[in-house]
């Protein structure tokens, strides 16, 4: 792989071109975590009653960090990706520079997880206001490092689905069967716990289970568990996708 | 003068597609060489090869003595690309899509903001640094191109089809603006369909035919060479033409017939016309010869799709 400090070029390029999106995308970013907080943490949770000691609010927040970095990353890395290299030809102007098409591609992975961070931020901030914090100041310095870990992970995954995708529709099958499944079976909105075997079986092979569980176990200080091994696992999973994102994109670029 | 690009049994393959079969040709330093050829000639794909965007599938390609490749950092940093196709950033102003380019040739922020300010005024577009790109016209954004390709200073200039869908009054500014660029001592690699932009800009061309090349030369030895002075036309009916021919023996002349048409190509086109004018023939218009009848001669007059 051909990976250097032009990466940050890349970025600059991209932030550059945020500066005129930044105030609707600050309020999409939001909107939905005040939707995710309110209709499931405040109106439902006050069904649910006290959850595991805690007001559910409080189970909620960590895990719906984790997937709003999810949204976030993927989007970008799907249709921004997208429109930069068919629509916009911007990669193709990228490549005939010194930055090299590997350097043009995580540079957008990097993009893609920085907005992820804007977002779980920006839910980060409204769960403070309502009065969820993490367990310690360290501990939230810790989960935002986290959140660029997962914006990674799910950025190099959509990329992998950019790079085969022949036109918009594709995404859907992207979004639809594995984004929002996964978003209900990864334990973001209740605790797996009640599941049937097979269906706990199927929730470990899904990346976003364990980055709810950390994001959790990081947020409210109490171990879980099998951390190290969800741990562990991302870190490998993450290496790995990055590398076939990379390859797979470097065949759609170059010609 | 030095040869900048080497290219020798050059081959670009997509899959069993041949794009560009074993051609070979030497560019010096300095000089305007262009690509001339119908559409899918395989000019975009060799050039996208000089410029180390595009795999070589064999043979070998070298530019200032290092061979072409993707990786080869130190050739993109000494080339510009003027693209066929306008991918400037829509995303970005004027100023900041030439900001963001000096970046990525590791330019300094100092030094791209004298080199930027320089190029808006080398191409006339000072007046819209703060513009956005969708409120420029064609015109304005093949310059801005042509300012982009030259942030990094390139001792080579790559540029596929420049004036594509210009007005004349664009397309001669981009004349002037390149060949100023020549006159300072840059190499520049032309592609072009336009053959009063060949015969306006480059020393030397190739005419490029399905991926091979057909002749080399300067433009006007090839017209030369190929078509010799003087074209005359002869709009006639098909069956007039024998009639026509015998009365013309006496001239060492090639002749053609394409649809309504029979071409005289000649060095002697006024003695042609004179015994033309005896037989006193409505449609007749005796004119030099250019590159654009070698082109046509050399690669047919069907449609290119």
């Amino acid at each position: 792989m051909s990976l250097s400090y032009r990466i940050a070029y890349v970025f600059l390029r991209n932030l550059y071109s945020y500066k005129r999106f930044i105030v609707p995308t600050f309020l999409v970013s939001l909107v939905e975590p005040l939707f995710y907080l309110i209709t499931f943490g405040v109106g439902m949770g006050a069904y649910m009653g006290a959850f595991g000691g805690k007001p559910y609010l409080h189970f909620l927040v960590p895990g719906v960090l984790a997937s709003a970095v999810m949204m976030s990353s993927s989007f970008e890395c799907l249709y921004g990706t997208y429109i930069k290299i068919v629509h916009e030809k911007v990669y193709d102007s990228l490549i005939a520079t010194p930055v090299s098409a590997d350097e043009a591609v995580a540079g957008d992975i990097a993009w893609g997880s920085f907005r992820g961070l804007v977002s779980g931020t920006l839910m980060m901030s409204v769960a403070l206001l309502m009065g969820v914090a993490p367990a310690s100041p360290v501990r939230l310095a810790l989960l935002l490092v986290f959140m660029v870990f997962i914006g990674v992970l799910f950025g190099s995954l959509a990329m992998i689905v950019t790079s085969v995708a022949p036109s918009f529709d594709f995404f859907s099958y992207y979004t639809e069967l594995v984004i929002t499944p996964m978003l209900f079976f990864s334990g973001v909105f209740f605790p797996l716990d009640n599941f049937p075997p097979w269906m706990k079986t199927l929730a470990e092979f899904l990346p976003l289970t364990h980055a709810v569980r950390i994001s959790r176990a990081v947020f409210t200080g109490e171990p879980a568990a099998g951390l190290g091994w969800s741990f562990a696992g991302l870190i490998v999973l993450t290496a790995v996708i990055f590398t076939i994102s990379i390859r797979m994109m470097r065949k759609r670029l170059i010609k | 003068m030095t040869t900048l690009v080497t290219a020798s049994g050059l081959t670009k393959k997509y899959g069993d597609l041949v794009a560009v079969d074993g051609i070979s040709f030497e560019i010096r330093e300095g000089e305007c060489f262009g690509f001339l050829g119908p559409n899918g000639a395989g000019k975009t794909t060799t050039v996208r090869m000089i410029h180390c965007v595009s795999p070589v599938t064999s043979g070998t390609l070298t530019v200032g003595g290092l061979p072409s490749g993707i990786g080869n950092r130190a050739l993109k940093m000494m080339t510009g690309v003027i693209p066929q196709e306008i991918n400037l950033d829509n995303d970005l102003t004027v100023h900041e899509n030439l900001v963001v380019f000096a970046r990525f040739f590791d330019i300094g922020r100092r030094e791209a903001r004298v080199r930027i300010a320089e190029l808006l005024r080398f191409v006339e577009l000072e007046a819209k640094v703060g513009s956005k790109i969708s409120e420029l016209s064609t015109g304005m954004k093949r310059r801005l191109l042509i300012a982009r390709a030259l942030v990094n200073r390139p001792r080579l200039i790559v540029a596929d089809e420049p004036t594509t869908g210009l007005d004349p009054q664009a397309r001669h500014l981009i004349w002037q603006r390149l060949r100023q660029l020549k006159t300072q001592g840059t190499t520049l690699v032309l592609t072009t369909q336009y053959m009063e932009e060949a015969q306006q800009l480059c020393d030397r061309i190739v005419v490029m035919y399905q991926g091979k090349i057909l002749k080399e030369g300067t433009p006007s030895k090839l017209v030369e060479e190929e078509i010799g002075r003087e074209v005359v036309e002869v709009r006639i009916p098909q069956e007039d033409d024998e009639r026509v021919l015998r009365h013309l023996a006496a001239f060492p002349c090639a002749h053609e017939r394409v649809g309504d048409t029979l071409y005289f190509y000649c060095r002697d086109g006024h003695g042609l016309m004179r015994r033309l004018l005896e037989l006193d023939l409505p449609n007749t218009l005796n004119r030099p010869a250019t590159l654009e009848d070698v082109f046509l001669k050399l690669t047919g007059r069907s449609l290119h799709e």
